[in-house]
């Protein structure tokens, strides 16, 4: 690879690994909590 | 490359590489969705296509991690070096791979009648603006046009028609494919399922491969750096028996690219560092046959003038070198490709 490409590389990486660390973390954090299910009819009648 | 090294065409190394490669993704697939209908019976079409559309993301998603994996790892540890050889045909059929996982996508709107659904989640613009939320199917939309276009240009066709520096870095692309990728399963699978496999298979894979390029990358710099020149402008490197025979030591000038220096018995000649092909280290590969052979796909150069040998016409640029108070010194201005430059020691 030529110099420059190394360098596009060295300043890529940390970018991409920093904006997808970010997205992971937000994505889990703010994810809706799962909705309560529907107490089926039959269970709650026992 | 020489008349009996065939780097592009179809070899043996070519034919085992692709086998394993074909098995490997067969065994995956098969044994997903196999696995995941033992657990979960799927009880209409839909659910069948479900579980394929998961047997081919996933499936794409760890071939893409693997894909990126190799550059760094053959930079890091040259034992590496065999899975670069055909990684052009791997990632060629990740792209297919992921072109399945998308139609199956659109299969399983169409086979509910809910096609009007998939145009609207991509046309939803409102929903662009939020993060979670965001129309998931339009990042891996973008990344399946990404691989496509590295598929499409992946023959050395373009790699001539471009020229090995814009190939390299039009093919740069498939990094951004990857985040879109990661982003596409988080927005997506992670935000309707609660188990720890998706996270943890999306997590570990791309702090890997991030990992692994941050290390790669750091290692890189330490050889960029270059040696300072002496007055004159020549760069030491070395007494001559401190090039390996039939390898070479690699200096790099300040700001300039790097060379390999080698020595194949009593000669010494110095060559760019970029070979004709794809711009692979030179330096890092062994005189084989009386040839410097470049460690990523075999192409071949006369060490005496950078030329490939007849009937092939590729040459490198080369850099005059000189023996002085027992050291080996050469001058960082590169040499029109083709030019002897070589010397023989006495």
């Amino acid at each position: 690879m030529t110099r420059k490409h190394r360098s596009v590389h060295r300043l890529l990486w940390p970018a991409l690994a920093l904006t997808l660390a970010i997205g992971f973390a937000l994505s889990i954090y703010l994810r809706p909590p799962i909705a309560a299910e529907p107490i089926p009819a039959a269970k709650s009648q026992q | 490359m020489s008349g009996g090294y065939q780097a592009v065409m179809w070899n043996r190394a070519k034919y085992i590489y692709d086998a394993i490669l074909i098995l490997g993704v067969a065994a995956y697939i098969g044994s997903f969705i196999s696995i995941g209908a033992l657990l979960h019976p799927p009880k209409d079409a839909p659910e069948w296509i479900d579980l394929r559309v998961r047997a081919f993301g996933t499936c794409a998603f760890l071939m893409l991690t693997v894909i990126l994996s190799i550059g760094p790892l053959a930079r890091l540890d040259p034992k590496f070096l065999p899975l670069l050889y055909n990684r052009r045909h791997f990632g060629v059929l990740t792209f297919f791979i992921a072109a399945f996982h998308a139609w199956s996508m659109v299969q399983w709107f169409a086979v509910q009648n809910a096609l009007p659904n998939l145009v609207q989640e991509f046309t939803d613009w409102p929903n662009y603006l939020k993060f979670i939320g965001f129309p998931f199917k339009t990042l891996g939309l973008a990344a399946l046009l990404i691989l496509l276009l590295m598929a499409a240009t992946s023959h050395d066709y373009w790699l001539n028609f471009l020229g090995p520096p814009a190939w390299k870095a039009l093919h740069m692309a498939v990094y951004v494919a990857y985040g879109l990728v990661v982003l596409h399963v988080m927005l997506g699978a992670v935000q309707t399922e609660r188990g720890p496999f998706i996270p943890l298979l999306i997590g570990a894979s791309a702090s890997a491969v991030a990992l692994l390029h941050l290390l790669a990358g750091w290692r890189e710099h330490a050889g960029d750096r270059g040696k300072a020149a002496a007055d004159d402008g020549w760069l030491a490197v070395g007494p001559p028996q401190s090039i390996p025979d039939k390898g070479a030591r690699i200096v790099a000038a300040p700001g300039g690219e790097r060379i390999a220096v080698f020595r194949d018995g009593n000669t010494i000649g110095a060559l760019t560092n970029l070979c004709a092909h794809q711009n692979g280290p030179i330096g890092e590969g062994r005189i084989i046959d009386g040839l410097v052979t470049c460690p990523w796909h075999g192409y071949q150069y006369q060490l005496k003038n950078g030329c490939a040998p007849p009937p092939f016409t590729e040459k490198l640029a080369t850099y005059r070198v000189r023996l002085k108070n027992g050291m080996i010194e050469v001058n960082p201005r590169p040499l029109a490709a083709g030019t002897e430059a070589a010397i023989e020691l006495t």
